[in-house]
């Protein structure tokens, strides 16, 4: 028995939303959803279903401003107490000037954090196409792959069927892949 | 009308898909009718009371302050709703309007007790007794108080006529209708730009003649547009504070009081309070820099002498520390509580910020807070909140109004 | 001239693809003769800087006491060009403001050359350019750190992370964008657009990321734009120069660079739209919105130009009236009173509807703006050290071919690796005017009538 995908095509964002509702009320969970873009029915849909929270990237762009705000109070107050000379009659270590320095840093720690972040909780750069995913997912269709035994495919392309897809294809997964 | 709650129906423009939140309330604004009432009295007697007694210097200075606050709570919200049709902005119905116009009797008030100001001239403006020779073209009593006047005047009455177009039925209509991209009607729109820049303009005119000029030496040129941010800012706090209220009132399924609607308040105290102190250290490092005495002294006073520094600390930790730190995150801005909280003690320092512009210019050592600033500003108070009912009972009868369906999602 | 293609008022998601797609087909004779023009301009420039790296600043009109006059004017125009791009791509976005969508991405690529194009000058004015580093703190044996006091060094800081981040933000943006292209693209660029995309397929738990992580730059990138212009008028405003020390800088600098940077953005979209047919994606709706904001922030320009006036005279303080009257009408007063016309007076004309939806108007406002703008950095600039705090120094700078040149090239610079994106990136973000299609399809049909005028 091997592991198959069901691939369903949605025309529109709310036929898919309403095809990822079905699958979750079919207690089907094994499913990925492809769409050309950030559909706010396709993502309160996944977020219903999913329960995942939100996204992690925030904690890595958090941890990585306030490391530019410690970077920038060790680069500005070191260097003037190490190098101490007096420049127009201003406190060795002067801090209205250093904020800016600190701010800088947060912003620029702190987004290259995220954007590492963000790559790293995408896994990318991808390099390996998922299960069911065509091409027209990121033009014009909306896609539901649902990874499946042989023996549940049926069911799951009724499911997928009722809430609207236009097309429904199988394909047969070489090894059983099972992560997401 | 009949209710189409199927979500499989396109919402079509106009009324056939509307439905309110919840049923409507009736609220009782008697309490807050009497508290008015009480506080005015006490201001009044208070007022007399210190005249009588020769406090005279104390009461000018707070009746100055609380001019100055009250009046830019006031002028704030109009300005906010009109900055609301300006950018089109229809996240809460029409309710959000109403919360920002909810004020705007105040105005007219407000007008007649700019005229304290010239009753008390004396002990409000140094350079009455002791004139500075260059700055007399600008700074002489017909001049100053001809300008202001009618400015404030012209504000007051564009104001008034906004707020009115505004309560008006195309506006309302057009406010219902959330996914649409049409402009506002025509009357408003071409109305909305001629109050914000009349806004800035006289705003910055008030901060310059009233604020600045009781150091004449002093100038600083980015004075007045901090000045009417804060003002702006001043009246989200109270739009916050209202609609935690409001809350408390009808609990969470109105357009005044729902979750999405505090978000987004939330979300505006936050982004102007950045704001406020963005321009408040342009200023501060400019002359920190320059290290020019004519410009230095007026921050050191406040910030570096006796007996003014708590209170002049806490004027950023009030206004900035705390909005930023604690409406940083998406669950406070939607906790009634926090936000409530937030509110009120943004609002304490707007009005703490304008006691210490103003008051350590006319007395440098001495910090007169005692029961004549105590009366006075509690008279104010209750001429304030007595002028702000009509405008919230018309907030309470907006909550309750019918609202799209592609609304309903951000209330949440 | 006017497209054969009837307009479709209900754009569907492929409208968009193919829209775009059309745009970025392989350009044409003009086109890439226009590109050529800006490389030769380029190249000319490249020339006049090297000679003036050889034979030093001497070459230059530059000498006492306006030992900052044309390069640094370049610099800060080509700075607060850049931050118009973020407003609009990143500001906007979280103020979820509708019109953004189909002009953001164009703005943001003006944004990331215009830096880059800003980052040269310091090297250019540095002269011994090679010694930049001097501006880094690292260890070294000259018993010197960068003094942080300084605006210059807060000005490397600040125009380092704007340039990153707003590169990092642009092409975060065009992940799903590429995405797209590479799905219609075929040959070479497939492997281009595979490669900038990084795989993406747009899978739920990818969007979700994304999402967070463009919300974040974003959030960033917004005080990013006010911090960066600021710093770059504190470059002045720290000292105690007339008509240099005033608090008003630092705002007033950020507002006038979304003017200008809004004029550009109109100056580049509009041709972008003719010539490559985006009138039924960037619409009359969307270039209407965009003129209010240029109204609005010259009304800005305005408000300080008078506080500013204003306040010399208020202070009565000597120094300041004099530079001041020597700017309205000293031997340089006409370069005021053209840039007073540019910035405050022509853009009024964006108070009416039908000045803002039509775009042969709006392009020559446009240039108006730009000019005026460039005026404005010279004559704070140049204009205020030329009449400093000690008469006998008085002396105005005179402009000589090199600067001249160089700032011409810089422009040539400018478009040449913004046309080259342009037409090799999608110019408009496919996404998220898919994202917002029911807009789209209600701008098309409001801005049916102006059809024709496009």
């Amino acid at each position: 028995m091997s592991d198959v995908a069901v691939i369903s095509t949605f025309h529109s964002d709310e036929e898919c939303a309403q095809g990822i509702l079905a699958l979750h009320d079919a207690r089907i969970h094994e499913f990925r959803a492809f769409f050309p873009f950030p559909s706010e029915k396709i993502m309160e849909a996944v977020d219903h279903v999913r329960a995942w929270g939100r996204s992690p990237v925030r904690y890595w762009q958090l941890f990585g401003g306030i490391t530019g705000v410690l970077t920038a109070i060790a680069i500005t107050f070191g260097t003037s107490w190490e190098w101490n000379l007096n420049v127009g009659g201003r406190p060795i270590i002067s801090v209205p000037p250093y904020i800016i320095i600190m701010f800088e840093l947060l912003i620029l720690i702190g987004g290259l954090s995220g954007l590492t972040g963000f790559f790293v909780h995408n896994r990318m750069p991808v390099f390996d196409l998922f299960p069911g995913y065509r091409s027209r997912f990121s033009e014009d269709k909306f896609g539901l792959v649902v990874q499946c035994e042989e023996s549940a495919a049926a069911k799951v392309e009724s499911v997928l069927r009722d809430a609207g897809a236009e097309d429904i294809t199988r394909e047969i997964l070489e090894a059983a892949t099972g992560h997401h | 009308m009949e209710n189409q709650m199927s979500s499989h129906q396109p919402a079509s423009l106009g009324a056939a898909a509307l439905r309110p939140l919840r049923e409507s309330m009736q609220l009782n604004w008697a309490p807050l009718n009497t508290l008015g009432l009480v506080l005015s009295v006490i201001g009044i007697a208070g007022f007399v009371i210190a005249l009588i007694l020769g406090r005279s210097q104390r009461v000018w200075e707070i009746w100055l302050v609380n001019f100055l606050f009250f009046n830019g709570v006031a002028q704030g919200g109009v300005v906010c709703s009109a900055s609301f049709y300006l950018t089109q902005a229809r996240w809460a119905g029409t309710t959000h309007y109403r919360m920002a116009e909810a004020f705007s009797l105040y105005l007219v008030v407000g007008f007649v007790l700019f005229w304290g100001v010239f009753i008390g001239r004396i002990s409000i403006f140094p350079w009455i007794l002791h004139p500075s020779p260059k700055q007399q073209l600008w700074l002489n009593v017909p001049f100053l108080f001809a300008r202001d006047g009618i400015a404030l005047l012209v504000m007051t009455i564009i104001s008034v006529w906004f707020v009115s177009l505004s309560r008006g039925p195309e506006a309302r209509s057009w406010a219902g209708r959330f996914d649409e991209i049409d402009m506002p009607p025509v009357a408003i729109r071409r109305l909305a730009p001629v109050v914000a820049i009349l806004y800035c303009a006289i705003y910055s005119l008030v901060a310059f003649d009233l604020i600045m000029s009781l150091s004449p030496k002093w100038h600083s040129t980015l004075f007045g547009w901090w000045y009417f941010a804060t003002d702006f800012w001043s009246a989200t706090a109270a739009m916050g504070l209202m609609a935690v209220m409001f809350r408390r009132a009808f609990g969470p399924n109105t357009t005044a009081s729902a979750p999405g609607v505090l978000h987004d308040i939330g979300k505006m105290i936050f982004a102007f309070s950045i704001f406020w102190i963005y321009t408040g250290f342009a200023q501060y490092l400019v002359i920190w820099y320059g290290d020019i005495p004519t410009e230095t002294f007026f921050i050191v006073q406040r910030f570096w002498h006796h007996p003014w520094t708590l209170l002049s600390w806490s004027t950023p930790v009030l206004i900035w520390v705390i909005p930023f730190l604690v409406l940083l995150g998406v669950r406070p801005k939607r906790t009634p509580g926090i936000l409530g909280t937030v509110s009120l003690l943004g609002l304490i320092g707007v009005w703490i910020l304008n006691f210490i512009l103003v008051v350590p210019s006319l007395s440098r050592d001495r910090l007169p807070l005692g029961w004549v600033e105590l009366t006075i500003t509690a008279g104010f108070l209750g001429i304030f909140l007595l002028c702000a009912i009509p405008g919230l009972r018309r907030v309470a009868a907006a909550a309750f109004e019918p609202v799209s369906p592609e609304l309903q999602p951000r209330m949440e | 001239m006017a497209a054969a293609v009837e307009t479709n008022l209900q754009p569907r998601y492929i409208d968009v693809d193919r829209q775009v797609q059309r745009a970025m087909a392989p350009g044409g004779l003009t086109y890439w003769l226009w590109v050529l023009f800006c490389a030769f301009l380029t190249a000319l420039g490249i020339g006049f800087w090297t000679n003036q790296v050889y034979k030093g600043l001497g070459v230059t009109g530059l000498t006492e006491p306006t030992m900052w006059a044309p390069y640094i004017t370049n610099f800060v125009f080509w700075v607060g060009i850049a931050h118009s791009g973020t407003l609009i791509s990143a500001i906007l976005f979280l103020f979820r403001v509708r019109w953004r969508t189909a002009i953001y991405r164009c703005a943001e690529t003006m944004t990331v050359f215009a830096v880059a194009t800003a980052g040269l000058f310091p090297l250019i004015h540095l002269g011994r350019l090679w010694f930049f580093y001097f501006v880094v703190p690292y260890p070294n044996e000259r018993y010197l750190q960068p003094d942080f006091r300084s605006p210059l060094v807060w000005d490397f800081f600040a125009i380092g992370t704007y340039l990153t981040i707003s590169t990092v933000f642009l092409f975060t943006g065009l992940i799903p964008d590429c995405a797209n292209a590479r799905e219609f693209a075929t040959g070479w660029r497939k492997t281009l657009y595979s490669i900038f995309s990084f795989g993406w397929q747009g899978t739920d738990r990818q969007w979700r990321n994304f999402q967070m992580v463009y919300l974040l730059l974003a959030g960033f990138a917004t005080p990013l734009v006010l911090s960066v212009h600021s710093v770059v008028s504190w470059d002045f405003a720290m000292t105690q120069l007339p008509g240099w020390h005033s608090t008003i800088f630092a705002p007033y600098f950020v507002a006038g660079a979304i003017f200008s940077g809004c004029g550009l953005v109109l100056t580049l979209i509009i041709p972008i739209r003719k010539f490559w047919r985006l009138q039924e994606m960037v619409t009359i709706w969307h270039l209407d919105n965009l003129s209010k904001i240029v109204l609005f922030t010259s009304l800005i320009i305005t408000y300080s130009y008078c506080v500013e006036s204003f306040m010399v005279w208020y202070s009565q303080d000597s120094l300041e009236m004099t530079t001041f009257h020597q700017r309205y009408f000293g031997p340089q007063g006409y370069l005021f009173w053209i840039m007073v016309a540019c910035n405050c007076v022509i853009p009024l004309l964006l108070f009416s509807p039908r000045v803002r939806t039509n775009t042969v108007w709006l392009f020559i406002i446009s240039i108006f703006v730009n000019i005026g703008m460039w005026l404005e950095r010279f004559v704070i600039i140049a204009g205020s050290l030329a009449t400093n705090t000690m008469p006998s120094q008085w002396r105005f700078y005179t402009p000589q071919v090199t600067e001249v040149v160089i700032t011409v090239a810089s422009f040539g610079w400018f478009l040449m690796n913004f046309s080259l994106f342009a037409k090799f990136m999608p110019i408009v973000s496919m996404t998220e005017m898919k994202e917002g299609i029911s807009w789209l399809r209600q701008a098309v049909r409001t801005s049916y009538p102006y059809r024709k005028a496009a």
